[in-house]
């Protein structure tokens, strides 16, 4: 039965090459973009290279100080102090690494001059990060407590300061501000988007100008803690808190008097949030809203587009519906065969669409729009998409085929 | 012809209400689109108000190293202005332009109240940017030490502020104007042209440690590189940092432009969805109506009137499905959504209005003149 409906169905496709084209027009385009806004929506939240671990970590990325009458807040990273303080004691987790947050610096290579993104961390980053060393070894607690002027180093960064690739860089020397370190490993780059692990170039926490000495509680360092699974993410959570709510309240930082300290300590997307949106619950709600009523439009608009063109067409077959009707064909038997052709369809569009995306990935991968851009389709985008699928082929079937089921059989026998 | 028209629209309303549902959602893609493109490119017309081509900002960053703080700030000064390949220097705080940093505060004059942008400078900032002044001077350093700090503001400050009054020499706040400057545009081209007030640095101020640096011509990376060895061997445990201006340019730039593009490219293959659904709807509807066109050829209207009447039609049902739309898009400027001007929502209302009327005369175009040539007999006949 289900293989008559799809032959008629691929019959009806092939009788108006014009409206075909229509119809798959619209719904590729549309999943296309559905299909790589997932895919963007996944590079940025899912756990990839070199951040794996993300399903079981915790970030600790800001801090707020609020005065009694909440006028007046200071908000940003914190210390290195404060963080070894609350966060590298905890119990519960499996690994904590501190390290900071943006800085950027620049080196120059004769004449040529390099934008760096520089991160200072602890030895326990390389572990919590999984990264791939393509030369040398990350420098452990030993480097960092002798204070060693070591870095480790992108392959980005690489190509661009040494001038010779074929020889290994390891051991070699390289200037920033005035400052020689010894190139003691090259790690495969994280792409920008991945604010916690990216850098072109890493240095042990006790190197000059990383002012972890500074005796403050806020400054330039985040912490991410690595649970061991999971679960325990709540237990650390409750923990973290728990040492936070010690703090002696009120409190005097530079002079600014502060009632209220506030440190977040949560999964990836809640703290990436928490970094781009600041202004209270009122914001989000109108900032989400903007977002889902935009979404709502361009996947609408195809879709009214699409039962439009259908239900246009229905009277097409009104003789076929007819002669069927005539014969003894129940409704909800017509109204499923019309279903499945419209599935059957939209299927088809989904194949081009994911071909589309494929495209569309490869182009921004390879643009240099995002630096080592690793957009996949993996299989939470794929199952999205086939969800999307469905969900446009049900919505643009039933309206065209609840219309046809009115038909009397008169009316459609007699053209 | 107009009424006539109505009542066949009316007719059939069950089945254009999914037509007008569509033009009236594209309408709001349309809008939404139009507005950010009013909206940027009204303040792209707008002069920037400074040059910026060979500036470069130099973030000096102290560290741990807090000792004679205030003879360091000033040694960094002499020295940048000793190179030969520096035309002048100006130090200012951390929102220099095409930064990402802003600041905001809010100043009175006569119960007039504005917020306004916040720039610490020194005396040879105008000079180093080439900003020319409207009025009165820029601030030196005769003018510290008063009872009140000098400021220069910009056009937009003393229309608020001010209105028609002459604003040299007023005094709001603890400030006392001494010069206007017209715009002042500091994120780019891009940024509304918002009202600033420069204030004057004080000698005790050590912790906005940017220089503009402004290079003579040909200047390259090399003295990039000797620049940023010799200062950091001076301070010992500081930061330097060059950006030049052209650069954070760019990236304030695709900031902006960025989502523009990105919408657009999606608005555009929306917009060509909708207009071959438009055309396919279209073209089965006149093929469906032969008879009733036969029969108004065949009583003397001509192969004109018959597509024009197609075309009336299709603008009719998007006059509808607009004034419902309009109900939609006159709320943004009314409630003030985002904080933008009403002029911008104005200007996207008329652009989209203007975008879907051509649309749908393009698509109604080409079946109306297969109407027209609809011969009276064949299509009577086959009645």
């Amino acid at each position: 039965m289900l293989t008559n409906y799809i032959k008629i169905a691929w019959k009806v496709l092939l009788r108006h090459p014009f409206y075909t084209f229509i119809t798959l027009f619209g719904i590729s385009l549309t999943l296309t973009v559905l299909m790589v806004l997932t895919s963007f929506i996944d590079h940025i939240i899912g756990s990839h290279y070199p951040e794996t671990n993300r399903d079981r970590s915790l970030y600790i990325e800001k801090m707020a100080l609020r005065d009694s009458s909440r006028t007046s807040q200071n908000t940003g990273p914190m210390s290195f102090k404060f963080l070894t303080q609350y966060a590298k004691s905890l119990k519960t987790p499996e690994k904590v690494t501190i390290t900071s947050f943006f800085r950027t610096s620049n080196a120059y290579a004769g004449s040529q001059k390099i934008k760096l993104n520089t991160k200072y961390t602890d030895a326990a980053f390389w572990e919590v990060m999984n990264f791939t060393f393509l030369e040398g070894k990350p420098y452990n607690d030993q480097n960092i407590r002798n204070g060693e002027l070591v870095a480790v180093i992108t392959d980005d960064f690489r190509r661009q300061y040494f001038s010779d690739l074929s020889e290994p860089v390891v051991g070699k020397d390289i200037e920033v501000e005035s400052v020689h370190y010894k190139v003691i490993g090259v790690v495969k780059g994280s792409p920008p988007t991945r604010f916690f692990s990216y850098a072109d170039i890493y240095f042990p926490y006790t190197v000059p100008k990383s002012n972890y000495e500074q005796d403050d509680i806020m400054g330039g360092y985040v912490a991410v803690i690595l649970a061991k699974k999971a679960s325990d993410r709540k237990a650390i959570q409750d923990e973290f808190q728990d040492k936070i709510r010690r703090i002696p309240l009120p409190g005097n930082r530079n002079g600014f008097k502060y009632a209220m300290l506030e440190v977040g300590c949560a999964p990836y997307l809640e703290s990436v949030l928490s970094i781009f949106m600041e202004g209270g619950p009122q914001v989000k709600v109108i900032f989400y809203s903007v977002i889902a009523f935009l979404m709502l439009m361009l996947m609408g608009l195809p879709a009214i587009n699409l039962v439009n063109v259908n239900v246009s067409r229905i009277m097409e077959r009104s003789s076929e519906i007819g002669i069927r009707k005539a014969f003894g064909a129940p409704i909800r038997t017509l109204l499923m065969q019309f279903i499945v052709e419209n599935i059957f369809i939209t299927f088809i569009g989904g194949s081009i669409a994911l071909l589309l995306t494929l495209i569309t990935i490869y182009f921004i991968n390879n643009s240099g729009w995002i630096a080592y851009a690793d957009l996949t389709i993996n299989l939470n985008v794929f199952l999205v998409s086939i969800g999307v699928c469905l969900i446009f082929g049900l919505l643009s079937g039933v309206a065209p085929a609840l219309r046809m089921s009115k038909l009397s059989i008169v009316e459609a026998l007699k053209s | 012809m107009i009424r006539h028209l109505f009542r066949l629209i009316w007719n059939k309303k069950k089945a254009h209400a999914l037509l007008m549902v569509e033009i009236w959602a594209s309408f709001l893609v349309l809008f939404g689109l139009g507005s950010m493109i009013v909206f940027n490119v009204s303040n792209y017309v707008e002069p920037l108000g400074f040059s910026y081509e060979r500036v470069w900002a130099v973030d000096f960053n102290n560290n741990q190293d807090t000792t004679a703080m205030q003879d360091k700030v000033n040694t960094i000064l002499q020295r940048l202005k000793a190179y030969p390949e520096v035309e002048s220097v100006s130090r200012m705080s951390s929102n220099y332009p095409f930064s990402t940093n802003t600041m905001n505060n809010g100043v009175d004059y006569k119960k007039r109240h504005v917020m306004s942008h916040f720039y610490t400078t020194d005396a040879d900032f105008a000079q180093t940017l080439d900003m020319p002044l409207v009025a009165g001077r820029w601030y030196g350093k005769g003018d510290l030490g008063g009872k009140y700090k000098p400021v220069v503001i910009n056009r937009k400050t003393q229309e608020a502020l001010f209105l028609d009054e002459n604003p040299l020499g007023k005094v709001f706040g603890d400030f006392r104007v001494v010069g206007v400057i017209d715009n002042f545009k500091a994120k780019g081209e891009f940024m509304t042209n918002a009202p600033a007030v420069f204030e004057m640095i004080e000698a005790k101020n050590t912790w906005d440690k940017i220089y503009l640096v402004k290079t003579k011509p040909g200047t390259d990376a090399m003295f990039e590189a000797k620049l940023v060895k010799e200062m950091s061997t001076m301070l010992v445990g500081w930061n330097v940092e060059v950006n030049p201006l052209v650069d954070s340019r760019k990236n304030q730039h695709n900031l902006t432009l960025v989502p523009v593009i990105i919408f657009l490219i999606i608005c555009f293959f929306l917009l060509i969805n909708v207009a071959l659904g438009l055309f396919g709807v279209l073209n089965l509807s006149i093929a469906k109506r032969r008879s009733e066109i036969g029969l108004r050829r065949a009583i003397g209207a001509t192969a004109r009137q018959v597509s024009w009447q197609f075309v009336a039609e299709i603008w009719v049902l998007a006059t509808f499905s607009l004034l419902f739309g309009l109900l939609f898009a006159v709320q943004f400027p009314i409630m003030h959504v985002f904080d933008l001007a009403s002029g911008v929502y104005i200007g996207a209302i008329a652009l989209a209005v203007a975008i879907i009327y051509g649309l749908v005369t393009l698509c109604a175009l080409f079946p109306s003149r297969q109407a027209a040539t609809i011969h009276p007999a064949v299509a009577l006949h086959e009645e």
